[in-house]
């Protein structure tokens, strides 16, 4: 075989592999593209319906667009006096707000305790954090609601709240203290010996380098909390007291088959948590990153 | 010093928190304001009225506040428990037979006639007598009627029953099991007949006739036929669930309409029509339908005249059966309702003048106008300009002319029975009605297995009754030990430790950094599980003081709780499939948008906002998707024309009729898959962490594999697989840990009921209806431990036999 016939060989082989990862290429672009918009379609589905007669949401099928966009689907869901969104939307802001201000606020003071300071017992009452992970959610909920009858909390959102408040979540705890543990000691070691105390070394030093981390945290318990559905429906018992997730579903009962309704009011209670999203993506990934690869 | 500077900051910390919460709470509080709250399960008309009337109540007693609660009839009376246990029950609450004796025995209700005398004016002789008698227990008067309402209505329209050449019905019509066509028009399903329409595929798309929930037409019959559920229904020892006239009668409504179509079936109408009886009534597919009164607004509302969509209609009695020996036999269950005092009121007097008020003249002449209900006071009721239609009123408001027709119907009304024992009885009874209404199994199995279990149930609270009370100082005792034996292990290699001054210094500063922590979980993690344990030997409601059932609630679980069993193989299941493909499809997909694709970003973004977006509105998307009828799945199996052979099949196969369309969520076999279809939605979340993992394996790992010429699964075999096992065994772990309580989307989807026939009812569902719809708080515990333990030993058997394959590369080297 000459050189040539080598050359030309290698030549062909070469135009045919391109060819082959273009086709491979396009396989994937096609892949990617039809599997985007199967997970998008059932918002499609919800959009579409929401602007439709209740004669339209019967007899025309999923896709097909209203014949006049019935916008005044969403007026009749806003004004509802006997579920009253806006007020829905005050609490779920009040509760994932103040939730998440409790995560933020002591999650971080534990994981500054956990991450940097030496004390007894130390190892096992990490130990003893993350086992609480493994919690399931169901078998205290029923004590605390017990708990929370005595204290008289029972339809308020002090439930939904206070607990925020001391801990703020294993979860969030352990992401945290990984994330303090990568910050290098000669910073703290060099503000003790000018005498600081732990105090200003978490407020001063810490918490000005987790603003990445605390955005993740926090955004996480944001969303956690707005979505929350089940501490919502045990605790909260009046229309005024319900947040979005539970009052969707209350209306939902109350209006039964009034899907061009219901989906209205779908639409309203996701509009808020996809902007979040969107704005916080960047911090929400990277903490899904750090908890995933340990 | 430090300390100090570290308890200032903490000061300054709470100072906020707690400016915060005050702010929420100021939110939420306000007024001087007596206020009286009153719970009701209404329509928006009823409402609306009820509003008015509180109006013009507050207007007549300044200071008094009125604040009305709306709540779901299915949830309203399990929330009247509950609310009543954690002491924030309303003050007045509307009330029917169904619960009040439950709530009476455990003193939560106020006995009405203490407040007869001190009315002047008051007569309750003035009210129907019969109601009157259903709202007495044990001698005392709990709720005061404010309306009757038989169920025994026929809505029916005119205009069809025109064009098809029958004489308007009069309500002197009978049923016979089969079609009587020697009776013509006064035999009801002769009637029916004339309706039912097939479309030229064979697919059925008008009725005669629609009862407004299957059961409803059951229970009528039953009640023709003589077929009590209970041997006394004040006091009851005997379940009769599968008497044989009570198997006749359901199984006659079942095949009414699966076998005879003379009615839509469960799946055609709350399935594939997804519209509700008024919904098919308005639309023109069914003639008639059988509700009570107060569907009345309802109808003025969807039939104004004038509109398109009306057309005249009326109503008249349901047909009575015919007889074994020729005497018609007319009996009705009956809604209706009245307003009951909760004992917890602060206001007993201002609720009693509340309660005289909407059970009185001036509720009842509101409620009659607006067409809602006939005043439980019969002179009212007689009087025309109120109930009756008058000489002034107006067009709209002279809909439906036959209005007589509930005075009629009152001397054939049965109560509902009602039970101290509260609700778990009669769930049992009626479980499962729904696949019985789909056609997939007969009354005779589904009733006697149904008896089997309520009599078991019945006899249980029967027994209980004379339990021991709970040792609460015993169970302390054995709470404190637990606690003594965590701090042991927490400080035992510590004794003997000598510290240093820094090093104590260090240790005070990490336990007030970690205060909070400690508190929250004492407080609101350790605890309310050792209270969990304590209460997982007890029966209790709380309202009533605990008893003492020892391993009794365990002993229930595995031996005499089938949902117990059913729960966690459901749960099972879906954890086993939905975790298992959604760690397979996160992994495929991140291998996917690894390669170099353009606008990878964007790709992540969009797959992953399923993953975020809310529950219950996923939920109701979602059934949107698996409808049978215009769903976007059937579109897609059976075609735009409904006829490809794919979706044929399918209906064969799983439905067992080529004409009906699968309904996945109305179906006992295929609602568990499709939750599980619906879980996958969510695989974005799961894939930017495989994406993480994936972009943390070095590449020259890839480039040395390819000099050696390992191929595209050599390479995923001996490279990316092992490096990603860290992350299979993260999402496994808390994905399982995930799963087992999945909730949410069963709950919307089955509407708080776990159908069809508790098909999707996961394991913390059967929990939180054990605990928060039947107030069984002990036997919940119980169930909640059994799932930790479940839980601890499935991560504790994974995380064992992770050290065989999962790979951790710190290791290797």
């Amino acid at each position: 075989m000459s050189i040539q016939q080598k050359q030309q060989d290698w030549v062909k082989a070469a135009k045919n592999a391109e060819r082959t990862a273009m086709a491979l290429r396009a396989l994937l672009w096609i892949v990617l593209l039809s599997g985007v918009l199967l997970s998008l379609a059932p918002f499609y589905l919800m959009f579409v319906m929401s602007l439709k007669t209740p004669g339209e949401v019967a007899n025309t099928t999923v896709w097909e667009l209203p014949r006049v966009m019935q916008w005044v689907n969403y007026e009749k869901v806003l004004t509802n006096p006997n579920a009253p969104f806006i007020l829905f939307f005050r609490n779920s802001l009040i509760i994932s707000g103040l939730g998440t201000l409790g995560v933020l606020l002591s999650s971080s003071m534990v994981a500054y305790g956990f991450a940097r300071l030496k004390f007894p017992g130390r190892d096992r009452l990490f130990v003893l954090l993350l086992s609480t992970m493994m919690l399931p959610g169901i078998v205290t909920m029923v004590p605390q609601y017990v708990l929370w009858k005595y204290l008289g909390w029972v339809d308020t959102f002090y439930p939904l709240i206070v607990p925020a408040f001391f801990g703020g979540g294993a979860y969030n705890i352990f992401l945290l203290r990984q994330f303090l543990m990568g910050i290098p000691r000669d910073i703290d070691e060099a503000a003790l010996l000018d005498g600081a105390n732990h105090a200003t070394i978490f407020w001063k030093f810490m918490m000005p380098n987790m603003g990445p981390a605390l955005a993740t945290v926090g955004i996480f318990s944001f969303i956690y909390n707005w979505k929350d559905f089940q501490g919502p429906l045990i605790i909260l018992n009046s229309p005024e007291h319900q947040t979005l997730e539970l009052g969707l579903q209350t209306y939902r009962a109350m209006n039964q088959n009034q899907w061009e309704l219901l989906m209205a009011g779908s639409v309203i209670i996701m509009i808020p948590i996809i902007i979040l999203f969107l704005v916080g993506q960047r911090y929400f990934v990277k903490g899904i990153v750090m908890t995933g690869i340990k | 010093m430090g300390s100090h500077r570290v308890s200032m900051m903490k000061t300054r910390f709470l100072h906020v928190a707690a400016c915060f919460l005050l702010l929420a709470i100021a939110c939420l509080s306000t007024a001087a304001d007596k206020i009286i709250r009153l719970s009701v399960w209404d329509g928006d008309k009823a409402l609306e009225t009820i509003r008015a009337v509180c109006k013009q109540f507050e207007s007549e007693n300044p200071g008094v506040k009125v604040k009305i609660e709306n709540y779901e009839y299915q949830l309203y009376h399990q929330k009247m428990i509950i609310t009543y246990a954690a002491g924030v029950a309303p003050d007045v609450a509307m009330m029917d037979t169904t619960h009040y004796q439950f709530l009476a025995t455990r003193g939560a209700l106020l006995p009405l006639n203490t407040f007869f005398a001190a009315s002047p004016g008051f007569d309750i002789k003035e009210f129907y007598e019969p109601i009157v008698k259903s709202y007495t227990f044990r001698d005392n008067i709990y709720i005061l009627p404010r309306d009757i309402a038989p169920i025994g209505l026929i809505y029916y329209n005119k205009k069809m029953f025109e064009e098809a050449g029958l004489p308007m019905p009069d309500g002197n019509w009978t049923w016979d099991f089969k079609e009587r066509p020697e009776l013509k028009e006064k035999d009801f399903l002769w009637v029916c007949k004339h309706f039912t329409k097939q479309d030229k595929d064979g697919k059925y798309i008008q009725w005669g006739y629609a009862p407004g929930w299957p059961a409803m037409q059951a229970d009528m019959y039953a009640l023709q036929l003589g077929a009590p559920v209970y041997d006394d229904y004040a006091e009851p020892t005997k379940v009769q669930a599968n008497a044989p006239m009570r198997v006749t009668a359901f199984q006659f409504a079942a095949d009414f309409a699966n076998k005879l179509h003379l009615a839509p079936s469960n799946s055609e109408a709350a399935g594939a029509l997804m519209m509700t009886t008024q919904q098919m009534f308005v639309q023109k597919k069914i003639a008639m339908y059988q509700n009570g009164i107060w569907e009345v607004p309802n109808m003025r509302k969807m039939l104004k005249p004038g509109s398109p969509e009306w057309f005249d209609w009326d109503i008249c009695l349901a047909p009575a059966y015919a007889g074994k020996d020729g005497t018609p036999v007319r009996k009705f269950t009956t809604g209706g309702s009245g307003y009951a005092i909760m004992s917890t009121t602060k206001n007993p007097d201002i609720a009693w003048k509340l309660t005289k008020f909407l059970s009185g003249p001036p509720g009842m002449i509101a409620m009659a106008k607006a067409g809602i209900a006939q005043p439980a006071i019969r002179k009212l009721a007689l009087q025309p300009g109120i109930w009756l239609p008058g000489p002034n009123t107006p067009l709209e408001e002279q809909f439906p002319k036959n209005r007589i027709a509930t005075d009629e119907a009152v001397p054939y009304v049965v109560f509902d029975p009602s039970s101290q024992f509260g609700i778990s009885v009669s769930d049992r009874v009626n479980k499962g009605l729904e696949i019985l209404w789909n056609g997939q199994t007969t009354a005779e199995k589904l009733l006697g297995e149904n008896q089997k279990q309520a009599q078991d149930r019945l006899d249980v609270l029967r027994k209980q009754e004379n339990l021991p009370p709970f040792n609460w100082t015993l169970g302390g005792l054995f709470a404190l030990g637990l606690v003594i034996g965590i701090l042991f292990y927490v400080y035992k290699p510590e004794f003997g430790k000598k510290l240093t001054n820094l090093e104590k210094s260090e240790s005070r500063s990490a336990y007030q950094f970690l205060f909070p922590w400690i508190i929250g979980l004492i407080v609101f993690a350790l605890g309310p599980m050792l209270l969990a344990l304590l209460m997982a030997f007890a029966d209790w409601d709380i309202i009533a003081p605990a008893k003492w059932r020892g391993l009794d609630n365990f002993r229930e679980a595995f031996t005499n709780d089938p949902t117990f069993y059913k729960s966690l193989t459901v749960t099972l299941i879906y954890t086993v499939f939905s975790v298992g493909m959604g760690i397979f499809g996160s992994m495929g997909l991140a291998l996917l948008l690894n390669q170099k694709v353009k606008g990878v970003q964007l790709y992540r973004t969009l797959y992953y906002i399923p993953s975020i977006t809310s529950a219950v509105a996923g939920a109701l998307i979602w059934m949107r998707v698996f409808n049978p009828d215009k769903g976007l799945l059937n579109y897609v199996l059976y075609g735009p024309e409904g006829k490809w052979a794919l979706g044929k099949a399918l209906s064969v196969w799983i439905m067992g009729d080529v004409t009906k369309p699968v309904d996945w969520f109305g179906n006992e076999s295929t609602a568990l898959p499709a939750l599980i279809i619906m879980s996958l939605w969510g695989i974005g979340g799961g894939t930017v962490i495989f994406l993480a993992g994936l972009q943390g394996i070095p590449t020259y790992y890839y480039e040395a594999a390819t000099l050696d010429g390992a191929g595209i699964w050599k390479r995923f075999k001996s490279i990316t697989f092992p490096m990603l096992t860290p992350t299979i065994f993260f999402s496994a772990i808390t994905g399982l840990i995930g799963a087992f309580q999945a909730f949410t989307q069963a709950f919307v989807i089955s509407n708080g009921t776990g159908a069809p026939n508790d098909a999707t009812r996961f394991y913390v569902f059967h929990i939180f209806g054990t605990a928060f719809q039947s107030a069984r708080m002990g036997y919940a515990s119980a169930l909640g431990w059994v799932l930790f333990v479940i839980i601890m030993i499935v991560t504790l058997v994974q995380m064992r036999m992770s050290k065989r394959w999962v790979y951790y590369e710190a290791e290797a080297k």
